[in-house]
Order: C-alpha cells, then structure tokens, then sequence
C-alpha cells in the first residue's frame, strides 16, 4: 500500500523534498526517498548539501526549513535520488566561542557521524585533493546484504585462540601472493591458511573510515613517505576503512567486508574489531573539521573549563563517551556492526576513557560500559578492554565488567617476557598467569576468561624481534628513535639484529617456542599476534605506527624459512584444543576426585616449588578430570619451564597406576623433534626424572599405554 | 545503458550493453522482469557490461530470486574478470552460475539446469 509520507512538499530547483523523521540518525534510504537526521544541541541552522561522486561543488544545497526541526535534530526526506552516486554533507550555523566550547563554522562542510559509508579515500595511498574543502564524504548504502542464513558463531569465549592482524600488512607484500593485495578480499584467500594454523577468531586492527594521510610526512631519515598506518584515528564511526576494499573504488566497501564476515564464518572463524572511540581524527583546536567539531563540538569532546581539548588519548582530543548523546551514539554504533556486519567481537582501544565523567575523572560504574555490558543486541558479542589510557590511568585487573568485559592482560606480556630472559624473582607471577591470572580476575563473577593473554601485539616488538633486539630502533619513523616503549623486556640472544650464528638462531627459535608454550598452556585466552607464527620481523621497529612498507608488510617468504615454528604453532594450538582442562572459566585449582590437584606446582623436587629460590625453575601439573571435563580418561599434563642458561633435571610428580608420561613438547630439540603430535607421543624411559635443557620447556602428558 | 532482448532455442537471453548501475538498474529489473515466467530459462549476457554497480549487482540479486521462486534457473555469460571478481569478492559471485559462451550456457539450460 503506498504511503502517505511519499509525497514531496517542498521543492527547490528540481529537488524534492519533505520533512523528514528524527530516527533513526544518519541517511536512511526509505519508499521514493533518502530520509537525512543529524543532531545538534547548539546549531542555529543546518544546511543540506548535494554532490555527484567525487565533485568539488555540491549540485544542491538545501537549507532545513525551522520546521524540519525537532528538538535538536534537524530531519529531511529528499525524493529521486540516485542514491548511489551521490555524497552529502552539512553546513552548521551556530556559535563560535571557543571558550564556552562551541567552534561553529558555516563555511565548513562537515561528514554524517552516522554515515554508513565515506568517500575521499577510497583507493589507499592515492594523494588527496588538499584543496577541496570536502575531505570525507558521507555516502549512502544499501544494507540488504544477502547472509544466505549465516550468522554469528557465538564461539564459547574459553575456546578462542585470538589472531590480531591489520588488514593492510598481512597481504600486502608480493609475497602473499593474493589476488587483491592488503585487501578484506584477500584475507578470504587467506582463510585456508589460517585454518590450517587452527585459530577460531581474527582480530583486524581498526576499519572503521581513517585517513592514512593525517599527519602524513617524509621521513628524514629513510625518504620515505609516513602515514597514518594503523588508522587508531577514526573519521566515521558506522564507515569500514574504503581503502581496504578492493572494491573500494567502486563504492562496495561494505559488501566486500561482509562478504569476509560471511566466508570467515562459514570457515568457522569469528571475528573481533578493534574499535577506537577514545578520540577522533579531528585532533585538537588546529586540527581539521572533519565532522563532530564542526556538529557540535561541546557534546561530543571532553573539554576544560576554558574550553581546551582534555588530551587522555594522547592524539590531541578526547571523545566525551559518558555524555549521554555520544554514549548512544556509541551503542548505536556497536548495535549496528553486531547486526549489520555480524561482528562477533570488540576490542576497545584506550577503553579506560570509556570510564571517564565528563570531567574526566574515571567513575566507578560507567553507564557506557555498563550500557554495553547488558545490551541485548551486543548480547553474544566478545567485550574486550585495553584497559588503560593516556592519561595514566590503569585498570588491568580492576576495569568495571559486570562479569562481561575482558581485558588485554599486559601483565600476562610483562611477567612471562621478563621470565623467559631469565630474570628473576617472577616465579610468583608467573604462577598467577598461567592460572589465569587469579590475582587480577579472582573476584566479581569474572574469571579466567577474563584474561586476553598475549606476549606480542601490534603494538611493540614481533616474537622474533622479541628475541632478537635488546633495544628499539625506531629511526625510520622520523621522531629521533623518541616513539615507541623502553620496557620492552626483550632479549637479543647475544647480538642485536639478524644474524647468521646458527647457535644464536637456534635459541631464539627456541626462545619463540618457548614463549607460544607458555601463551598456549595458560588459563584465560590466547591472542598471537599474526606473522609471529613464521618469524616475522620488522627489523627491531616497536612502533610500525605509520610504515606503509615492508616493515609492517608480513612477509610470507618466511613462512618456507621458518616452517619449523609454524609447525611448531600448529602443534601447540592443537594441544591447547586437545585438553579442556586448559579452557576454563573458573579458576579451579583444587583436589579433584583423581586424588590430585587440579593446578599443582613444583620445582626440580616435585611438589616442592621453593618460591625464594628456585627463581628459574619450575614446573606446572594439571589434571583434568574425566567426569567434569568429558575426556574419556583422566588427563595429566606436566609443563617443566627452566629459565635458566643451564640444563636441570626435574624430579616428575607421580602418576596414578597405569598410566606413564609421555613427552609431547621439548624446545630444546631441533625443529622435526620438538614436537610429538597428538596420538604420536612419546614415552619417557625414565619416568621419576626428566632433564630440561637450559632455557627450555617441556611438555608432558600422561598416557595409559606401557 | 541499452537492453537486447532475443529467444534461442527456448531460452532468453538479455544482453546488457553498457554501465549497469544505479541509473539503468532499475530499468533493467523492470525489463528483465517482464520476460520471466513460470519455468523461464534466462541467460544474462555480460559480454558488453563493461561495469556492474552495486545497485546492478542488487538487480542481478532480485531477478535470480524472482527466478526461483517461479522455478526458473538462469546463467550469466561473457563476464569480464574484473566484473567476476567484483562479484565474487562483495558476496554476490553464486547467486549465477557462469558461462565462457552462450552456447555453453544453452547446453547447460538445455539440459534441464539447475534451479537457482
């Protein structure tokens, strides 16, 4: 039946139009028309503005008439638009009083921040036009994609072994060997691969629409071009990044990252965004109108009393999340990735500030963050927080969760790297980590789930620069070698960089296998950082921030190079799916009704971990038993982790009658021998002792056969 | 954009001769659509498409599950790489199977095809 509301009332040159509805915000496509919302608490006037694809000059600029308006939101339907070829924007009237907050500038043409697609750059890397005054372009979108009945996997949180990767890096290099280089297409072509790895969950570094060209410049140093690389910038929240899209240049951006959705689920594999809404693009008062400055600047920011920018993320602005207008822009946003996209997850970067009033001070039950815990359409969605800012604010361990928010353990990073260089006096908090981290998570319904666990990340050092580089080098990002952390708790082996000694390379392969051990037997969830699996480097830089070139492109040549570790990856990640004593929840640790403990430690002595001494050698026993864990025999693994620069024997814990160790995981062996698969392990002739190489690990099960 | 409409050996085949986007996309659907019946073997031919839109992609969408909801099957024919690839990778590359030649296609339909 045809509507009411079909019929145009006003019109001006040729355009049709009528009042619109106030919701839902942004460019809605409704029956004959485009229904365009926008809020603003302060605005005089809002102009609607008209382009072709591409142009300078808008083809129609509509004035709202003052009736279009509602309260604060400004509404219009504009009829027989060819939609698809079309980019809008807006001009705001209203006060300019920077002391009061308010930066209004009628000359400016401003992006939707509702807007589900954004032109301007929609190609990568192709050199902007600084001369047109509309950078970033609000686009309209069909949102009909065709799911074919796939939706999201709602995987248990305890079984994700998590895989962060930009989507640019992982296929951009020749060496990839895709189709579509540094493309969500190609990451489809990668989907075999990352299956045979056997993670369940990705985890892209953000998409939503940046400008790889914010402070862009030429480095002093190496010549080359520095760009916004990473995109931790946002200039459209509901917009994927149209730079990654193969069909970006045709405006299919959307489809395309669906599609990957849709292909990664079908594969079995969910997906988590790292999501940036700490700050914007728009910079502090000399940064650029991009859009919620220009809307209005005073809801949207955490400003001072005399109106300046509070700078907690450490880029110059600072999203003002706990208004109440920008927290439902934030739900809004989340709902429609989880609904839209089918986006199993997020990541929130800097999310202390998600804790801030609007003063900035941190609160202790934000309405954000507890608005998003029990959302319903975010019901099934991971949340997951990097729980600090910079504004020196850190919560690891104390973020506020009602039982749903997990964090980023950074010191799950800092104690085992510190334990794997051979320092001392960590033994305690390794303990703490590989359970799961208790001391962080062991109260308020949280639980080892709670726990990402991760030794690398985007951020910092790769695995093999972890174990290759004492120090950072960080020249050829142009800042003097200032950027990127000091703390890095690395170790170069014994010669800084890459090497030719095969005794240095053999131990920070082992090193490496070492590490994944330890990620992959504790409790809470792993996360590895892509490329880490094939010994990927970027030659000792910490801070890849803004390298568009071969030291953030993985490079794929390794992968035959190194094909040791990334068997070696393979094997544990299929040990840790192996043993459900390893996914948990809870912290059980306890006697079990086989007459152990469920978690036991011990030393070279076993049942006698000395904490004061044996500073660099200890040893792990779970024990799963069969009836809670629904394995068909009671399960023993033994982790023996010597930290130490010289071999030690280890005395082993007693089995139960009828069963024998056996050897799954030695470090210490060549590539070929490090690793027995699951069926294949091997027996230990001698079952009271075992010698553990120096700064090894080794991994035992128990096993019925004789 | 233009539209050629002919009839071989029972089958009709469309030919799209042009940019098929958002300003023809609704001119091909209605054309297009004009011509299914019950049982209507359909072949699309793509050899003078020299660009499908994401509005086109959509009416593609829309006429092959006119198609089947009236037991019809269809196949595309002729399609460039760059338009298969763009279909492929935006999740719309099996909603038809696809064809080098028409006769090809004509075999396939001719056969009895497959309901889309």
């Amino acid at each position: 039946m045809l509507r009411v509301d079909v019929f145009p009332t006003h019109q001006q040159n040729g355009i049709k139009f009528r009042r619109g509805r106030a919701l839902p915000f942004g460019a809605t496509i409704v029956p004959e028309g485009v229904n365009f919302s926008i809020f603003s608490r302060y605005a005089a006037s809002y102009e609607l503005l008209l382009f072709k694809k591409k142009e300078k000059e808008p083809f129609a600029v509509i004035p709202f008439p003052e009736e279009f308006r509602i309260g604060n939101v400004f509404a219009m339907t504009v009829f027989d638009l060819d939609f698809e070829n079309v980019e809008y924007g807006y001009r705001v009237d209203g006060p300019n009083n920077p002391i009061e907050g308010h930066l209004y500038n009628k000359e400016k043409i401003l992006m939707d921040p509702y807007a589900k697609a954004a032109g301007g750059r929609e190609i990568w890397g192709i050199e902007p036009d600084r001369d047109n005054l509309f950078q970033h372009r609000s686009r309209i979108f069909f949102d009909d994609f065709e799911w074919e009945g796939e939706k999201p996997l709602e995987l248990e949180i305890k079984d994700l072994i998590i895989y962060e990767l930009h989507v640019r890096s992982y296929t951009k290099d020749r060496t990839s060997k895709v189709k579509y280089p540094g493309t969500y297409a190609a990451i489809i072509e990668k989907i075999p691969y990352l299956k045979e790895l056997g993670i369940n969950c990705i985890e892209l570094l953000p998409v939503f629409e940046f400008d790889e060209f914010e402070n862009s410049r030429i480095s002093k140093e190496t010549g080359k071009k520095l760009m916004n690389y990473w995109g931790y910038s946002t200039v459209g929240f509901f917009a994927p990044k149209a730079g990654y899209a193969a069909t970006g240049k045709f405006g299919m951006e959307v489809d395309e990252l669906k599609n990957l959705v849709k292909e990664l689920h079908k594969n079995g594999i969910e997906i988590i965004l790292d999501v940036v809404f700490n700050h914007t693009a728009e910079g502090n008062e000399n940064g650029p109108y991009i859009s919620f400055k220009g809307h209005d600047n005073k809801t949207y920011y955490l400003l001072t009393p005399e109106g300046d920018y509070y700078n907690f993320s450490g880029c110059g602005n600072t999203l003002n999340c706990n208004n109440p207008i920008v927290r439902n822009m934030i739900l809004d946003c989340l709902r429609y990735w989880a609904s839209e996209y089918h986006i199993d997850g997020f990541r929130f970067d800097l999310a202390s500030i998600l804790s801030r009033d609007q003063n900035g001070v941190p609160m202790a039950n934000p309405p954000l963050l507890e608005t998003l815990a029990f959302d319903p359409i975010l019901g099934k969605c991971k949340l997951i927080a990097e729980a600090w800012d910079a504004g020196g604010l850190y919560q690891v361990g104390s973020f506020p969760s009602w039982g749903r928010w997990a964090e980023w353990n950074g010191k799950f990073r800092d104690d085992i790297r510190k334990f794997l260089k051979g320092d001392k006096q960590v033994v305690r908090e390794v303990i703490e980590r590989i359970q799961g981290s208790p001391d962080l998570y062991g109260w308020e319904d949280r639980g080892t789930t709670a726990s990402i666990n991760f030794i690398t990340c985007h951020d910092g050092f790769t695995m093999m620069d972890l174990v290759s580089y004492n120090e950072k080098h960080n020249i050829a990002n142009g800042e003097g070698n200032r950027d990127g952390g000091d703390d890095n708790e690395s170790w170069n082996c014994g010669w800084e960089g890459s090497t030719d000694n095969p005794e240095i390379n053999f131990l920070r392969n082992k090193q490496i296998k070492n590490a994944i051990t330890l990620l992959l037997v504790s409790r809470g969830i792993p996360m590895i950082l892509s490329g880490d699996e094939f010994g990927n480097t970027q030659f000792g830089n910490n801070n890849a921030y803004c390298q568009d070139n071969e030291i953030s492109w993985l490079n794929w040549d390794l992968l035959k190079e190194n094909n040791d570790l990334f068997s070696y990856f393979k094997n544990m990640i299929a040990f840790r799916k192996a043993h459900p004593v390893l996914r948990v929840t809870r912290f059980d640790t306890c006697h079990t009704d086989t007459g152990y403990p469920e978690i036991s430690w011990h030393g070279t002595k076993a049942w006698n971990l000395n904490y004061d001494f044996l500073t660099h050698r200890m040893a792990v026993m779970f024990c799963g038993s069969a009836d809670k864990y629904g394995t068909e025999d009671d399960e023993f693994i033994y982790m023996a982790m010597n930290s130490h620069w010289e071999m030690h024997e280890f005395e082993l814990p007693i089995l139960p009658k009828g069963k024998f160790w056996h050897v799954a995981v030695n470090t210490d062996m060549p590539g070929g021998e490090d690793f027995w698969s699951q069926g294949e392990e091997k027996k230990l002739k001698d079952q009271n002792k075992i010698l553990v190489g120096s700064r090894s690990v080794i991994v035992l099960i128990s096993k019925n056969k004789d | 954009m233009k539209i050629n409409f002919e009839k071989r050996k029972g089958v009709d085949i469309v030919s799209l001769i042009g940019r098929f986007d958002g300003n023809t996309a609704s001119s091909v659907k209605d054309e297009t659509m004009e011509q299914l019946n019950e049982n209507t073997s359909l072949i699309i031919n793509m050899k003078d498409c020299e660009y499908v839109s994401s509005a086109g992609l959509r009416v593609l969408m829309i006429i092959a599950k006119t198609l089947k909801s009236r037991g019809g099957s269809g196949v595309l024919v002729e399609m460039s790489e760059e338009v298969g690839d763009v279909m492929e990778m935006t999740g719309f590359g099996n909603i038809f199977r696809s064809f080098k030649t028409i006769d090809e296609a004509l075999e396939f339909l001719q056969r009895g095809g497959e309901k889309c």
